[in-house]
């Protein structure tokens, strides 16, 4: 009964799928304007779109990408009841997680320097406030990641119990799954 | 009472490469893909729809693979795939409109 429960339920605690399905609606929305307004200013979006450093970009997801995997190993690890082999992997995600800030904080910064805004035009107020938004996203996952990390090394968690980890694991899987269209979107599509 | 929740885990396999690593694998090759089509300064239509395919196609991937609703059955097996549809359709939409017929 109990693992057929577990097949029809996603893993984590119900509460974080629901925090992931209204973060997800938000999202939906910011995507859907970004490329409607771009539809009214194509030339404008399409000029200032190159001004982007899309290999940062690239860097970007393979920091999220490498860092979804760890959390995949974290939850396998836990789920073998080693829970050390579990905050590892958690750490080494938290470290690609702060690759990410890192790059995207080099990007701001250029960007900054140069005396862009969010009124400098149309599409830097949706790329700055688009990539801002998941910025903070993956901030507030990474808060999460760390408390978990902290509580599997402290071997809080077990094969038997361990919600916990799949909980932090789903949120941060989230942060991933929109940088992967927010990718695609604004660093390339035109 | 212990969950086999190691049914269909996606990071076991065969000991050559487990399927969450193919996964992976496949993500990192689709991103560079990606990124090498805006490289290569080339536009259009066709190539933005292409360039969004991959992106549904990772999101598809991530939450089957990574997130484990792959092995769900029910309501919860379909909101990721469901909010990949949503988006993608209506940014194809705008990006359709944008060119001129």
């Amino acid at each position: 009964m109990e693992k057929k429960l577990k097949l029809q339920y996603p893993p984590g605690d119900l509460a974080i799928w629901i925090f992931i399905l209204a973060e997800l609606l938000v999202f939906a929305v910011f995507f859907s304007a970004y490329a409607f307004t771009r539809a009214n200013h194509v030339e404008l979006f399409n000029e200032f779109q190159l001004t982007l450093n899309s290999d940062a970009a690239l860097l970007n997801t393979f920091a999220l990408l490498t860092s979804s995997y760890f959390v995949v190993r974290a939850v396998s690890a836990i789920r073998e009841n080693k829970h050390q082999l579990c905050a590892r992997w958690l750490w080494a995600a938290l470290a690609m997680g702060a690759l990410f800030l890192v790059i995207k904080s080099t990007e701001y910064a250029h960007h900054f320097g140069m005396g862009i805004n969010l009124s400098t035009n149309k599409f830097y107020m949706f790329y700055l406030s688009l990539t801002f938004f998941h910025f903070m996203h993956v901030i507030l996952g990474m808060v999460i990641l760390m408390a978990v990390a902290f509580k599997a090394r402290a071997g809080d968690y077990s094969a038997e119990e361990h919600d916990g980890v799949e909980t932090g694991a789903s949120y941060w899987h989230m942060v991933d799954l929109v940088w992967l269209i927010l990718f695609p979107l604004v660093y390339v599509m035109r | 009472m212990k969950v086999d929740t190691a049914e269909k885990d996606t990071t076991r396999g065969t000991p050559l490469i487990r399927p969450c690593t193919r996964v992976y694998l496949i993500l990192m090759g689709l991103s560079v893909v990606t990124w090498g089509i805006g490289k290569s300064g080339l536009a259009g239509l066709e190539l933005a729809l292409l360039v969004l395919a991959f992106g549904l196609i990772k999101g598809w991937l991530v939450g089957d693979y990574f997130m484990g609703l792959g092995r769900l059955r029910g309501f919860w097996r379909w909101p990721i795939l469901v909010w990949l549809l949503i988006p993608g359709g209506l940014i194809s939409l705008a990006f359709y409109l944008s060119y001129p017929v």
